[in-house]
């Protein structure tokens, strides 16, 4: 057991030095090395078999339990981290599951963490870039007030409510305002569906916009990627005279037909409901 | 979070009144002779019965009852006797001599039946928290739940989902909900094998209690969407159930659905649970704010809630206004009230509908205003509140909040006529949800009537009768004729 230890120990220390010199190929490798180790620790949360308490065990060997657990819980951290500046989503839901119940269930054994907030920030950050409001709320409710006084946290919460509201250039100046080095490559995500979000309710909203005041709206540099993102996305917008014009997209809205088969539907509904009735 | 359904009341032993201790030790016996019954019958209906008597002594028990009770319905020496005797405090010596007199001429030694076990056990429970001996009351509790772990039997399911309950409620009482979580669970997996559906019904309620009360939704969505379901046995766990799932929804976004069960909860729940329906009716009135609705003003005004609900009555009255500045500030005033009902984070959410009937109030007032203009009305508080005004209007058109223009190059905002309502199919729709829920009302109120137990089948043998004897005649006449024709 201890000489698992040690052997998962240094190939952290390992893990941390090519961490540092960015070597994000070898830390991937000793990442997947360390996790398969840290399986054999069933001691460990989410397992908790045997965790030794207070009552039955020798001190030392609660302090190494600790000790060990605070390692695997910095682990974990490093790989989410990780999974940022390799830009995987994926791995970084995994790895944030895989961190959670130290946070959550093993809280009350360890001293907290520093790097607990900007990583829940992360996920939450995360959350909003893939759409998954209802979770980004799930997950909101488990925080504690303190934890949302915190300065990552609140970038996250105000980001949202931001975007539910519409001002779509508080989110794109709060890029400038990240609390972390890691948030960035999300806010860049964001920085996309913010676009779209933006084109969708600009088709709505106005008859046409003049081709500067569109790119200035949409963030693009030049007025040739705008054209381009035009081709590609809204193929219905129509570029004439240095405008854009939105009509096309909206002619499809006003419908004066009957919806026949469904006022039928419901007459033959209430006769069947009446006839059980009478 | 919620308080209970059930009524507490915390009396002191009455030693002095001298006729009370015999009367209600006498319907504690009655009660007891009920659950005998009941349990040779196997027939529910009587524990039912019994449980509900039971609950209406509760604020007469004490300890001198409970234990010559104690000595009645349990063999005094006995295992289960001597466990349940330890969690009651000594009385005097009084006392003691006139109950064991009484119980040494009725108790006759008999086998002891299960059911009558477990209720004392309920009993003593029930007298240990009205006595807030929560400690003890949390031993006891665990006695009987790993006593009922060895039972099966079906007569026995009523007492045991009161037992789960107050097991529970023990625990809650001391901060300790976490402790039982996984007890709690293999409670309700026993209960199913066993096909216990009150027991259930009743379990699942409290493990989702439990996660809600870590703020675990996710965990407690998981658990519900899983578990089995069928038609309800308690109203009270249904309504329960229905809160739960509420609460759940609204944190998930799903309004609509949200604010179905939770109005439902608080309609089916008994007059008497006031905590509950204020509780209900508080997360009810945040859910259809959230919707963009305006509960009405008698919502606020119920009898005995309107000291309850005013914090969400002040923060109606600043959504309906559309007054980012006036919701701030009862946000703040009210922030512990609203952190302790844990519904801090639901008003955060509520911003963006202050937002949103402000600027319906706007576009309805004005046929074309500057957007300048409209980020001074909605008092957005930023540096770029032309551009903030500009992309929130934008926004609200895309979801059809306002029906408007933006102009960006002149920078104002064009609101259309408002059209006419009957050229659209919305009164079809609302005459048709309005007939649709009548209809449902009529179904439900079929499905609710009840019928004694056997005169289906009576009904059923009586037709089935005469339509035999119709036969027989049909027969007769038939043969008659044919005979007829020979000749």
């Amino acid at each position: 057991m201890l000489a698992q230890l040690v052997e998962a120990s240094q190939q952290f220390e390992r893990f941390k030095a090519a961490f540092v010199r960015k070597d994000y190929d070898t830390c991937s490798n000793l990442l997947s090395q360390l996790k398969v180790s840290l399986t054999k620790f069933r001691s460990l949360p989410p397992l908790f078999e045997n965790t030794p308490n207070a009552n039955n065990e020798l001190l030392l060997a609660i302090v190494y339990f600790i000790f060990f657990m605070a390692i695997s819980r910095e682990i974990y951290e490093h790989a989410v981290v990780l999974s940022v500046k390799i830009e995987d989503q994926d791995a970084f839901e995994r790895d944030f599951f895989q961190l959670k119940p130290y946070y959550t269930d093993a809280g009350n054994r360890l001293p907290p963490s520093p790097q607990e907030y900007p990583i829940l920030g992360l996920n939450l950050l995360r959350l909003l870039v893939q759409n998954r409001i209802a979770e980004f709320h799930t997950e909101l409710e488990l925080l504690s007030a303190t934890a949302l006084e915190d300065r990552c946290i609140k970038h996250a919460v105000e980001l949202e409510q931001s975007f539910m509201e519409g001002a779509y250039n508080r989110v794109l100046s709060a890029r400038q305002t990240a609390p972390h080095e890691t948030y960035v490559y999300f806010m860049d995500l964001l920085a996309k569906t913010v676009r779209d979000e933006i084109a969708g309710c600009s088709e709505k909203a106005y008859d046409y916009l003049s081709i500067n005041d569109t790119r200035q709206m949409l963030l693009f540099s030049s007025d040739q990627e705008l054209l381009e993102y035009i081709k590609d996305e809204h193929p219905e917008w129509e570029v004439k005279n240095g405008s854009v014009y939105f009509q096309k997209a909206k002619e499809s809205a006003p419908c004066k037909e009957i919806p026949s088969l469904q006022l039928i539907n419901q007459t033959l509904s209430y006769a069947r409901e009446l006839e059980r009735i009478v | 979070m919620t308080q209970d359904v059930e009524m507490k009341d915390h009396q002191t032993p009455s030693h002095s009144v001298s006729s009370a201790v015999p009367s209600t030790l006498q319907h504690l016996k009655e009660i007891a002779s009920l659950i005998e019954t009941g349990s040779y019958t196997k027939e529910v209906r009587r524990i039912l019965r019994a449980i509900r008597l039971t609950f209406g002594l509760r604020r007469k028990l004490t300890a001198s009852v409970l234990s010559s009770f104690l000595d009645f319905a349990l063999q005094p020496g006995s295992e289960p006797h001597a466990r349940l005797s330890s969690f009651l405090p000594k009385e005097d010596e009084h006392d003691m001599e006139v109950d064991t007199a009484t119980s040494a001429v009725q108790a006759p030694a008999k086998h002891l039946l299960p059911e009558l076990e477990m209720y004392s056990y309920l009993l003593v429970l029930l007298f240990l928290i009205d006595q807030k001996k929560y400690n003890e009351a949390k031993a006891c509790a665990s006695a009987s739940i790993i006593r009922l772990k060895s039972l099966n039997r079906r007569t026995l399911d009523v007492i045991a989902s009161r037992l789960y309950f107050y097991y529970s409620y023990s625990y809650e009482l001391t901060g300790d909900l976490s402790e039982i979580r996984g007890n709690l669970l293999a409670l309700h997996r026993i209960a199913t094998l066993h096909h216990d559906e009150l027991g259930q019904e009743t379990l699942l309620n409290l493990l989702l209690r439990n996660y809600l009360h870590y703020n675990l939704y996710d965990q407690a969505e998981k658990l519900r969407s899983k578990a089995p379901r069928f038609e309800a046995h308690s109203n009270q766990q249904f309504c329960r159930y229905l809160f739960y799932l509420g609460q759940i929804r609204t944190i998930q976004l799903e309004y609509t659905d949200a604010k179905e069960s939770l109005q439902q909860a608080a309609r089916k729940a008994p007059v008497a649970a006031r905590g509950f329906r204020i509780q209900c009716n508080k997360w009810a009135i945040l859910v259809r704010l959230l919707l963009g609705e305006i509960p009405e003003r008698t919502i606020f005004m119920q009898k005995g809630m309107e000291k309850a609900l005013r914090p969400y009555f002040e923060l109606t009255n600043a959504v309906r206004i559309g007054d980012l500045e006036l919701f701030r500030t009862v946000a703040e005033k009210f922030a512990s009230t609203f952190s302790a009902d844990k519904t801090h984070n639901l008003i955060v959410r509520l911003r963006h509908n202050v937002i949103r009937t402000g600027l319906r109030n706007i576009s309805i007032s004005y046929s074309r205003i500057s957007l300048a203009d409209v980020a001074e009305k909605l008092r957005l508080n930023s540096e770029t509140p032309v551009a903030d005004a500009e992309s929130i209007v934008a926004k609200a058109i895309r979801d059809g909040a306002i029906d408007a223009i933006l102009d960006h190059a002149n920078g104002w905002m064009v609101s259309k006529e408002t059209g006419d309502i009957y050229s659209t199919n919305e009164p079809q729709i609302a005459f048709h949800s309005r007939i649709a829920f009548c209809l449902n009302m009529h179904n439900d109120a079929v499905r609710a009537l009840r019928y004694p137990p056997n005169t289906h089948k009576e009904k059923e043998s009586a037709e089935k009768r005469r339509e035999r004897q119709q036969q027989e005649q049909e027969l007769a006449k038939h043969i008659a004729e044919e005979d007829d024709d020979d000749f």
